[in-house]
């Protein structure tokens, strides 16, 4: 019998749910940790092997991840299995919804890049007329980036951008490159700013890490991993949800666990979808849906992945000096700034990660061969690459819905999500690629390979939105810490909440968020709100 | 009273239990060659994968479009400067193993752009494309010689070139073969990464 006398509930493990259970666990409040997946053990599900050793010669299973391309046959085992976890979109725009199920979610496996938002994005619509604000500023979030960023050891260079807010930085002062520097020189002409890159740090950069433990060592933080959630109960007489429904993953059974608070972190699509599922007579569209926006506004930052692929001549048969090639950079958007009318055909704005030393992909040269080896072997090292990122608008007709013919491998009713890129993302991608081209020649460069063609929809695993906050109770579901409109003890914690993205990577202020709310949470419990 | 039965057994496993832990407690006292020289349970074995003892049964291209595939390999990805291709990686046998566990389209695509190749070659110089002589072969494969470009060309014969080409030096660098040599030459030993199993 289950005797755990908890104050919170926590659904999720990743970037939110680990950060509620680490400010909230330290502070007292005893919280009950939901999983969906189970836990890992670095030491018994971790080995290193050769490559001709896997089955499929790291080509990997055909056909076992239909849509997650960044899955390789090392790592197959940490994606979800999209055939137990199905989900539709319309056939003519594909949607990659790229999922981890385990302890720690996506953080185990993130990119690592930490760049704060800025007005341009809290504040969008005053700055061009589209779309909606937060509720919030950056002056009421960058408390808590501060305090964020040292946790998870971001480092970077601070450069006094407004469009890029300086953060509390492990000061990056490596020199560059002398390609990076070639690059950062042309694109100066240009007036392109470009700076270092901004990321976390560390061997594991990772809710489990740097989290979790230190939520459990408080006594205050019970983890129960395998707990796949079905649907949230709420109190017909207060409207306020009252427990939890789950289901373990392994064996199926069904579990009921009481909650006087609830906070939510499953990630974007997985916590809408939930809220969805879970239907009431108060709620007949959706837990805190009486706005009828939940689901609704879905978005990401769309990528062109190797936007431009060029080479450094002078490091071409491995001549050049030693300091001639390596390290990375980024430009921040740089679009549209100014107040107003767009200086472009688009809204908004884009920004690169560009990357100096790699061999580029024998597939670009048209040789084969005895030619094409003495090719590769000439360029080993040699390339230069850029990624674009953009941010994609979010619109009303992009949504998740629940899919009321399919249901998953534990009877649980799936999405059907719509998102696709509008002319606004393909004329960015354009000119972000036409901009990267001129970049790369004017430092110099051979350019192999350009183009604009971006991922589908998800693939960046920035997927944003559906469950947007907002200052008007009709436009939106959460107010501006997080709570829902409707329900005073429900906090959507994850990347739904975002009502926009610009272009930075999320993972970032969806933790600065978590925390901003699990304060706000404890101040309304000590004044007896919730 | 005569023991019987199962209580008889229990008795002697009781017995030969305890003859056990007397063995074990008093290792010195017994000659050394009657004691486990390797006790540890945690002792690490090495074992090695399938394709290193046996030769893999072919089952999907037919042996037509399996001779075009390892000629062509030959061509993409030829052995240099004793540096195995293709053909010592198996580069074939593997794309054989490896179709016949595709996706339809990618199945069709290596299908139909095998045969054109050996259409083609019997067309133009009255014999398979696995008996061209080098520079006959290379005209064949002219579409490679196109630029690069994101989509994949509308050409058929062009995109499974294309195709082919990315697999087979796929297949040949990730392939035992290239490793070993790696090893034997001292160069970096390349395709050596975390792999993470089951997680339950």
């Amino acid at each position: 019998m289950a005797t755990f006398d908890h104050d919170v509930v926590i659904i999720g493990s990743g970037a939110s749910g680990g950060m509620a259970a680490y400010v909230l666990a330290q502070a007292g409040v005893k919280c009950l940790m939901l999983e969906a997946g189970p836990m890992v053990d670095f030491t018994r599900h971790r080995s290193m092997k050769a490559v001709y050793d896997l089955p499929y010669r790291g080509f990997g299973e055909p056909g076992r991840f239909p849509h997650i391309t960044q899955a390789s046959e090392f790592d197959a085992n940490l994606w979800i299995d999209e055939k137990k976890n199905p989900y539709t979109h319309p056939e003519n725009d594909p949607y990659y919804w790229v999922r981890i199920r385990l302890l720690g979610g996506k953080t185990l496996r993130w990119g690592r890049a930490s760049w704060r938002l800025s007005d341009f994005e809290f504040k969008g619509k005053d700055h061009d007329g589209w779309g909606e604000n937060w509720p919030i500023s950056l002056a009421d979030i960058a408390p808590f980036y501060d305090r964020v960023e040292p946790l998870i050891r971001v480092s970077g260079r601070n450069e006094g951008w407004a469009q890029l807010p300086d953060g509390q930085l492990l000061a990056d002062e490596s020199t560059d490159s002398l390609s990076i520097q070639r690059f950062n020189a042309s694109a100066k002409k240009l007036g392109v700013p470009t700076t270092k890159p901004r990321r976390a740090t560390g061997t594991l950069a990772s809710s489990v890490n740097l989290l979790l433990p230190v939520a459990q060592a408080t006594g205050n933080l019970t983890i129960v991993p395998n707990a796949i959630v079905r649907e949230l109960g709420v109190d017909p007489k207060t409207g306020l949800v009252n427990a939890v429904h789950y289901v373990d993953r392994r064996s199926k059974r069904e579990y009921t666990v009481p909650a006087k608070v609830l906070l939510l972190g499953a990630s974007t699509l997985e916590s809408t979808r939930l809220l969805l599922n879970s239907r009431s007579r108060q709620y007949p569209m959706g837990l805190a849906n009486s706005s009828g926006v939940l689901g609704r506004y879905l978005f990401d930052q769309f990528y062109v992945k190797n936007t431009v692929t060029a080479l450094v001549p002078e490091a071409r048969g491995g001549k050049g000096p030693r300091n001639l090639m390596g390290g990375a950079g980024y430009v921040p958007r740089f679009t549209n700034l100014k107040p107003g009318k767009p200086e472009k055909n688009y809204l908004r704005g884009w920004a690169w990660d560009f990357g100096s030393g790699g061999t580029p992909s024998p597939e670009l040269f048209p040789q084969w061969g005895a030619d094409l080896a003495q090719t590769m072997a000439d360029v080993q090292g040699a390339g230069f690459g850029m990624t674009t990122m953009g941010e994609s608008l979010p619109r009303f007709e992009h949504r998740i819905s629940i899919n009321p013919t399919l249901k998953d491998e534990w009877g649980i009713a799936a999405p059907h999500i719509e998102q696709r890129y509008t002319e606004n993302e393909h004329n960015m991608a354009k000119d972000a690629m036409e901009t990267g081209v001129a970049l790369c020649e004017g430092a110099g460069f051979e350019v192999l390979a350009a183009h604009s063609q971006m991922v589908p929809p998800g693939e960046s695993i920035h997927e944003l939105g559906t469950c947007r906050m907002g200052a008007d109770p009709k436009k939106s579901v959460l107010n501006g810490c997080n709570q829902a409109h409707d329900v005073r003890n429900l906090f959507v914690l994850d990347g739904s909440a975002f009502p926009s993205g610009g272009v930075q990577n999320p993972t970032l202020t969806i933790m600065a968020l978590t925390m901003r709310a699990s304060e706000y949470l404890m101040e309304q419990k000590k004044q007896g709100k919730i | 009273m005569r023991e019987s039965g199962p209580e008889r057994y229990r008795v002697w496993y009781m017995n030969r239990r305890r003859l056990l832990q007397t063995i074990a407690a008093t290792p010195a006292l017994l000659p050394a060659q009657q004691i486990n020289p390797s006790p540890d349970e945690s002792a690490v074995l090495k074992a090695d994968s399938p394709d290193a003892a046996g030769q893999p049964v072919r089952r999907y291209f037919t042996p037509a479009q399996f001779a075009t595939l390892a000629a062509l390999g030959d061509r993409i990805a030829p052995s240099i400067s004793g540096r195995p291709g293709a053909k010592e990686a198996e580069a074939a046998a593997f794309l054989d193993f490896l179709l016949a566990n595709s996706p339809r389209s990618r199945q069709v695509l290596y299908q139909r752009g095998l045969d054109t190749l050996d259409r083609a070659a019997r067309t133009k110089h009255q014999k398979g494309f696995a008996e061209l002589a080098e520079v006959e072969a290379d005209a064949l494969l002219a579409p490679l010689k196109t630029k690069w470009t994101y989509a994949m060309p509308a050409d058929p014969q062009a995109a499974f070139l294309r195709a082919a080409k990315a697999d087979i030096i796929r297949a040949t660098t990730n392939s035992r073969a290239v490793a070993e040599a790696n090893v034997a030459g001292r160069r970096r030993a390349t395709g050596l990464n975390p792999y993470w199993h089951v997680i339950e």
